[in-house]
């Protein structure tokens, strides 16, 4: 079992018709990132947040990850996406494949754990005591993490 | 028809992971992504625009890394004058040497 890409979870395509995430900042869902091993095995059919392979707390990083800013979405001709400030884990010895992204907000009838997308970090990634960033990329229409196009 | 795609390319490091051991990250080192977020210079761009650009991200670099250099001095003695209040000037000195 290991990492095997990068994924939109197909829960979460059908969850964003049924208006059950809200990206908006401040205002909207409270989205986490979680840290995996690279004995997760996670695809498009992850549906839930899980501590099964997750890595150990450490430093600032500890069971469910860290709490995502969002970056309110926005337009750039037909594609619409969103964006997170990077998250940034310190003092931490943390040895991470991949991440999870998921939502913790029940506000529109989703759990606490949903999941958002699965990323790969297509190595493992370590930090000994120090810090582990995780750094998103440019928020535009061809590199912003989550986009509809 | 409409069809609209979500899907995140299968096999490509989407985040930067950066790391440190044994110690943060350096004002140089957060400069430097600081200006990755601030300017995106397309390696499709016109040459002579493209280098300016390039140069123009430098002289951003080192002017974002000299005020974050700035800050943690400054918060350094914030902390020092918070030690020595607190009766702990042997740690307020240890933290002004860092």
């Amino acid at each position: 079992m290991a990492f095997s890409g990068n994924f939109m979870c197909t829960s979460f395509k059908q969850e964003v018709l049924q208006a059950k995430h809200d990206f908006t900042a401040s205002t909207g869902d409270t989205f986490k990132l979680a840290l995996y091993t690279n004995s997760a095995s996670f695809t498009a059919a992850t549906t839930a947040y899980t501590t099964s392979n997750e890595v150990s707390a450490s430093g600032s990083y500890s069971a469910g990850g860290g709490t995502l800013t969002s970056v309110t979405p926005t337009t750039s001709g037909t594609t619409a996406f969103c964006d997170f400030a990077d998250l940034t884990f310190t003092s931490a010895t943390i040895t991470a494949r991949g991440a999870l992204i998921y939502n913790t907000t029940t506000g529109s009838g989703s759990g606490t754990t949903n999941t958002v997308a699965v990323l790969d970090f297509t190595a493992d990634k370590t930090s000994t005591a120090g810090d582990f960033q995780i750094s998103f990329p440019t928020a535009d229409a061809s590199n912003a993490i989550i986009r509809i196009a | 028809m409409f069809m609209g795609s979500m899907d995140l390319p299968r096999e490509k490091l989407l985040v930067d992971i950066n790391t440190t051991n044994n110690r943060g990250f350096t004002p140089e080192e957060l400069a430097e992504q600081c200006v990755k977020k601030i300017i995106s210079i397309s390696d499709n761009a016109h040459p002579g625009v493209r280098d300016q650009a390039r140069a123009f991200s430098k002289d951003i670099e080192k002017l974002i890394a000299h005020y974050m250099q700035q800050a943690v001095q400054s918060d350094r003695t914030s902390v020092y004058n918070a030690l020595t209040d607190a009766g702990h000037p042997q740690l307020a000195e240890l933290i002004r040497r860092l």
